[in-house]
């Protein structure tokens, strides 16, 4: 990190170099080397530079124990490249750097000898909290912990069970939090409050752009200067947009009316337009979901998908936007044969339609061939450019001009250029753009005779072209693909399965055909929605040819799509700094490094980001001697101009009211509050238990009440209240149960998604039969979240629907009739019903009196094999599941598999033959066919 | 006690208790009939119900456990259905959880008489069923298995299934392909990609 403006911080006992220039953030930083607190900073005024500069102060010392909580793996990079920098810059020899803790690979034994030698660690929550519970990591070692993400940590969270831990052993070391992100804040009843009481802080700092200090340091005579250009959308782009929005209203609208009895008066239009309004919606219905009928889940589902092509129609090119629609509309489109109910309701209005036809006409037109056969229409290529690719060629120019014109005046910055757009995808496209901008495909050979000036306007159409030319080879395969993934709904409804493979195929090409002579342009299927449409093999081989290449584009080298980097070396040299024009995408954060580093003295801002305007301004502020000029570009009257007004808007209302509830805040901090698991008078009072009132057991109460606890678990927030019950939380790895409340009870914990799901996969039966095996009284938890609807009952009405409950009918997949299959499976299964967390851990309280405590270790040892390793036959998830949707694989033969093999894609990998030892011959063709069809080839 | 013989097997027997019960007018789809048995509901040959609002459990807390002791240990599957028609429900709820560990009841929760009829509709017509249903059913296509393995990470939705399997032809192609490779398939940002990639590499077990 350049340590231009870096300051030294006089304070005699750390003599320690900071890079925080600006006066605010000195500030601050003197304010937290004081206080413990929490800091509420807007995005973009760096914050990861201040943690940075704090965490070096302490490491500087050395001696110290350090945890970060909360950080994701881009922070935990960026802070450990800091560290050492800031180590190599203030040659502190006692600095130890950042040790991440972030999966479980690192075994208990390092674990603990890392943290006895002390530094600074960031340890992922769930890891964390195991560690802190089972004595690994000892809370009174610790000199102090940093929560980043402060936002997050509501009561139910694990971080505020680790902080819950952290300050109930430890009442000295320091504790400072932090957050970017003030929304959460305002969200609730006097929601800061209760953050304040999670986080265990009595002082908030709250620091808006609109700060006076900061807004002294940033507006002060080294503006950057900021030139915005607002750009046009096409008459295309707009359509397309009025259409999708119209999707969504509809959308909404059938929301509304499919789940009757819920609020959603502020479900509009113009909440659509927000960021993630999706989100909002799935959130509102959050509480109800396990109630709502599977065609609102479908709506909301759709909702997201409509979201997604918002914001495409803005970054995609045509092609691409086409390419993209074409796989929406094969994934959604529903089976041949199924009625208008169940599909999603949008596929069905003249607004998709309009979506699908103007994306395409963007693409290619057909227009009426003159001659003697004028009914057949011949296409031909449109390829509509996206506005801002003109725009950003004359920005350049314009850059290009002024640097020839005004040689501009020495300074430190390098003369590069910096494009920043939204992702990596948009990167990939600018730099496509840019480089073939100035070749000409040169097919009208004719016109160009005389010298023409809009010949050197900087065009896209090479590689529009291109693109195209790549579309309609996808295509041709696309429409074999989707004919053999879903010809197969096709077959089981027609009801003529035909079990030789053989004459399937030739079913199938048939098909294939026959879409295609349905004509060009998406007509009607028989049932209402919008059918696929292929266009005739004629016409796409004349498009094909009226795109094919030309001289002149055959000259260019192949395309690269990815460069494979490997032999760089030998093929690549440095540029000089001054040539370069650096396209990046924004990382949050991370931006800054970039300035930084390429301390650019042009930005464009392809795309509209508010925190990077911000970090733009620091970095202009905090260098006296670079010029930097942005160009900032957006679509007017696009979605994306609104959401970046809205988010700015929406940034400085949570502020505002921030301050508000701070000034007006009641904090009846309670920093000693330990719990009562210290009270001595609590301890007393459980000795005399009341409940054994008839002579009881005196035993099962003289030592304080234990739970184990599936390490697993901790995702859930049951093992914190548990915690705050006063009750001896012991992480272990279980094989059998969740939680283990005595000798004999064990409880498997489902919320109610979890049940669900652990029906259809057939888990929950499997993990009855081994509670049953190994426990006296095994319970099944069914547990509601707090603020969800505490009722399994759907909205639909249920009287009438006695046609699922025929017996022939036992795959009804209703929550209730599987409940009522497991009772029957299971007599002896008892079923806790509890409406909270909060409730559970009451309930567990009860069940546990009078019983005595349960024994980790044997509770660890049920359900293993006697002769393994307990580490060996611990799984992740992820891929498990994904096993387990393999054709072929069963519960029996997975974990066979998992042991032998390392992951996904070695099974993916192997041929029948290799498989065969592990899970027999069927079983092996299923996988390998599985994973080895080719969805191209007809005869699979 | 004598049950009447001439019951036949495919009717839900009502002890005579339950007359006026607002869950009787519900129970329609199923044949019904009076009959003088120990329980409320008797269900088949091992299961019976015994009804219990949570509205008189509140004024009568000593009934249900005369209720259970009648039972005589009877009946191998004895269910608690429960109507939660108050809606401070928590402290009844906890009391019942620990009951039914110490009675050998099996509760189970109904929020409307309808649905309280719809479980005593299903305890008979499933008396004789197969478990196969909660067992796990797989998918039977192509189509839906190759959606559902490649939609395990959460971020990734099916339209990015079908887009990633056409763009490589085949899953093994999609699992061995290299994130920049996937990266370049429409509709998948970075973070569908990390997911994928992390998915398909990360090793199934565990290792301390």
């Amino acid at each position: 990190m350049p340590a231009a403006g870096a300051s030294q911080v006089a304070q005699a006992a750390q003599p320690v170099k900071l890079s925080l220039p600006l006066v605010y953030q000195q500030k601050l930083f003197e304010e937290l080397r004081k206080d413990d607190e929490l800091v509420v900073l807007a995005r973009g005024l760096g914050l990861i530079r201040l943690l940075t500069n704090l965490l070096h102060s302490y490491d500087a010392a050395g001696n110290n124990l350090i945890v970060i909580v909360g950080a994701v793996d881009r922070e935990n990079a960026w802070i450990g490249e800091a560290l050492a920098e800031h180590a190599a810059i203030s040659m502190s020899p006692r600095a130890r750097g950042l040790t991440v803790v972030n999966t479980d690979f690192t075994s208990v034994a390092a674990r603990e000898k890392m943290y006895a030698a002390g530094g600074i660690f960031s340890v992922t929550s769930r890891i964390l909290v195991v560690d802190m519970l089972t004595g690994l990591l000892n809370p009174e070692t610790i000199t102090g912990m940093i929560v980043l993400h402060a936002d997050r940590v509501v009561a139910t969270s694990l971080e505020a069970f680790i902080i819950r831990i952290y300050r109930q052993k430890n009442k000295v070391g320091f504790l400072k939090a932090f957050s970017d992100n003030p929304d959460p804040f305002t969200i609730g009843f006097s929601p800061l409050a209760n953050m304040m009481k999670n986080l265990f802080l009595r002082k908030v700092s709250l620091w808006p752009r609109f700060h006076a200090h900061v807004a002294e340091a940033l507006e002060g005579k080294k503006k950057a200067e900021v030139i915005e250009l607002e750009v046009p959308m096409t008459d295309a782009m707009r359509a397309i947009q009025t259409a999708v929005m119209e999707c969504v209203e509809v959308s909404i609208h059938e929301l509304k009316k499919g789940s009757t009895g819920l609020e959603m008066d502020d479900w509009n239009l113009d909440s659509a337009l927000l960021k993630n309004f999706d989100v909002i919606v799935r959130r509102q219905l959050d509480p109800n979901w396990h109630r709502v009928s599977w065609k609102t889940k479908q709506i909301v589902n759709d909702l997201t998908v409509l979201r997604g092509m918002l914001q495409s129609i803005l970054a995609l090119d045509s092609v691409s936007f086409l390419q993209q629609l074409d796989t929406i509309h094969a994934a959604h489109s529903p089976p041949p044969g199924s009625t208008r109910q169940t599909q999603s309701p949008w596929l069905f209005l003249d607004a998709a339609q309009t979506i699908f036809d103007t994306a395409k006409r963007r693409v290619y037109s057909s227009n009426q061939k003159a001659g003697p056969d004028t009914n057949i229409d011949s296409l031909r290529p449109v390829l509509e450019e996206q506005p801002k690719w003109a725009v950003l060629a004359d920005v350049l120019e314009e850059i290009d001009r002024d640097l020839y014109f005004e040689p501009a005046v020495r300074d430190d910055s390098n003369g590069t250029i910096l494009i920043m757009c939204a992702d990596t995808n948009t990167c990939r496209q600018l730099r496509d753009y840019l480089q073939t901008m100035h070749v000409k495909p040169r097919t009208e050979k004719k016109v160009e005779e005389f010298h023409d000036p809009e010949k050197d306007k900087p065009s896209a159409s090479f590689m529009m072209r291109r693109k195209l030319r790549n579309y309609l080879k996808w295509k041709r395969e696309f429409a074999q693909v989707s004919a053999t993934l879903f010809s197969e709904n096709q077959k089981a409804l027609s009801g003529a399965v035909d079990p030789r493979k053989g004459k399937a195929s030739s079913n199938k090409r048939r098909r294939v055909r026959g879409g295609g002579t349905m004509g060009a342009g998406p007509g009607r299927l028989d049932n209402g929605s919008i059918g696929q449409y292929f266009e005739k093999p004629g016409e796409v081989a004349e498009l094909m040819a009226d795109v094919q290449m030309t001289e002149e584009e055959a000259k260019q080298k192949e395309d690269v799509i990815m460069d494979p980097m490997e032999d760089m070396d030998d093929y690549y040299q440095l540029y000089e700094m001054q040539d370069l024009v650096v396209i990046h995408a924004y990382e949050g954060d991370l931006d800054e490094h970039v300035l930084e580093e390429i301390k650019p003295k042009y930005i464009i801002m392809y795309e509209p980001d508010a925190s990077f305007i911000r970090r733009v301004e620091v970095y202009r502020s905090s260098h006296n001697d670079r010029n930097v000029k942005v160009y900032f570009l957006y679509y007017g009257g696009s979605v994306e101009e609104q959401r970046y007004l809205s988010t700015v808007r929406r940034e400085k209302d949570a502020y505002t009211r921030l301050i508000k509830e701070r000034a007006s805040m009641s904090v009846v901090m309670t920093v000693d509050d330990s719990g009562p698991a210290d009270d001595p008078q609590e301890a007393f009072l459980r000795t005399i238990n009341t409940r054994i009132a008839g002579g009881g057991r005196l035993a099962a109460t003289a030592q304080p009440p234990r739970v184990v606890v599936d390490v697993r678990e901790f995702r859930s927030s049951l093992p914190s209240l548990l915690h705050g019950r006063a009750m001896i939380i012991v992480p272990c790895m279980l094989t059998v149960g969740d939680y283990i409340v005595s000798p004999h009870i064990c409880v498997e914990r489902k919320s109610v998604s979890d049940l669900i799901s652990s029906f259809k996969d057939g888990r929950l039966y499997s993990q009855c039969e081994a509670m049953f095996a190994h426990y006296r009284s095994p319970m099944l938890l069914i547990e509601f979240d707090q603020n969800k609807s505490f009722t399994l009952e759907p909205f639909a009405d249920l009287s009438g629907s006695m046609a699922s409950v025929s017996a022939a009918n036992a795959g009804a997949n209703d929550l209730q009739s599987k409940i009522v299959l497991l009772t029957l499976a299971f007599p002896k299964l008892r079923i806790i019903w509890s409406s909270s967390p909060y409730e559970t851990a009451e309930i567990f309280e009860r069940l546990k009196a009078q019983e005595d405590e349960p024994d980790p270790i044997a509770a660890v040892r049920a359900g293993l094999d006697a002769d393994s390793l307990v580490e060996e036959q611990a799984f992740n998830a992820v891929p498990q599941e994904m096993l387990a949707a393999v054709p072929g694989v069963n519960a029996k033969n997975s974990v066979t598999l998992a042991l032998k093999t390392e992951n996904i894609k070695e099974v993916a990998n192997m041929t029948a033959l290799e498989l065969d030892p592990m899970v027999g011959r069927e079983a092996a063709a299923k996988i390998c066919a599985f994973f080895g069809r080719d969805l191209l080839e007809n005869d699979q | 006690q004598a049950l009447p013989s001439r019951s036949s097997g495919s009717s839900i027997l009502v002890s005579s208790r339950q007359k006026g019960n607002p869950v009787l007018a519900c129970l329609r789809s199923i044949q019904w009939e009076y009959s003088d048995i120990p329980a409320d509901y008797g269900l088949g040959q091992t299961t019976c119900a015994l009804f219990l609002s949570l509205k008189y459990h509140r004024l009568h807390p000593e009934y249900i456990y005369t209720r259970i002791r009648n039972l005589q240990g009877k009946y191998n599957l004895r269910i608690l259905l429960t109507l939660v028609d108050i809606p401070s429900h928590e402290d009844a709820l906890r009391e019942l959880s620990k009951t039914s560990l110490v009675n050998n009841v099996t509760v189970v929760l109904a929020w409307s008489a309808a649905e309280a009829a719809r479980y005593l509709e299903l305890y008979k017509s499933y008396e004789h069923a197969g478990f196969a249903a909660i067992r796990g059913q797989q998918a039977t296509g192509y189509a839906e298995r190759l959606v559902e393995f490649v939609t395990v990470p959460r971020t990734v939705n099916k339209a990015d299934a079908v887009a990633l399997v056409s763009a490589f032809g085949s899953l093994r192609h999609a699992v061995n392909a290299t994130p920049e490779q996937i990266g370049v398939v429409g509709g998948w940002g970075e973070k569908k990609v990390r997911a994928w990639c992390r998915a398909v590499e990360e090793p199934f077990r565990v290792r301390k």
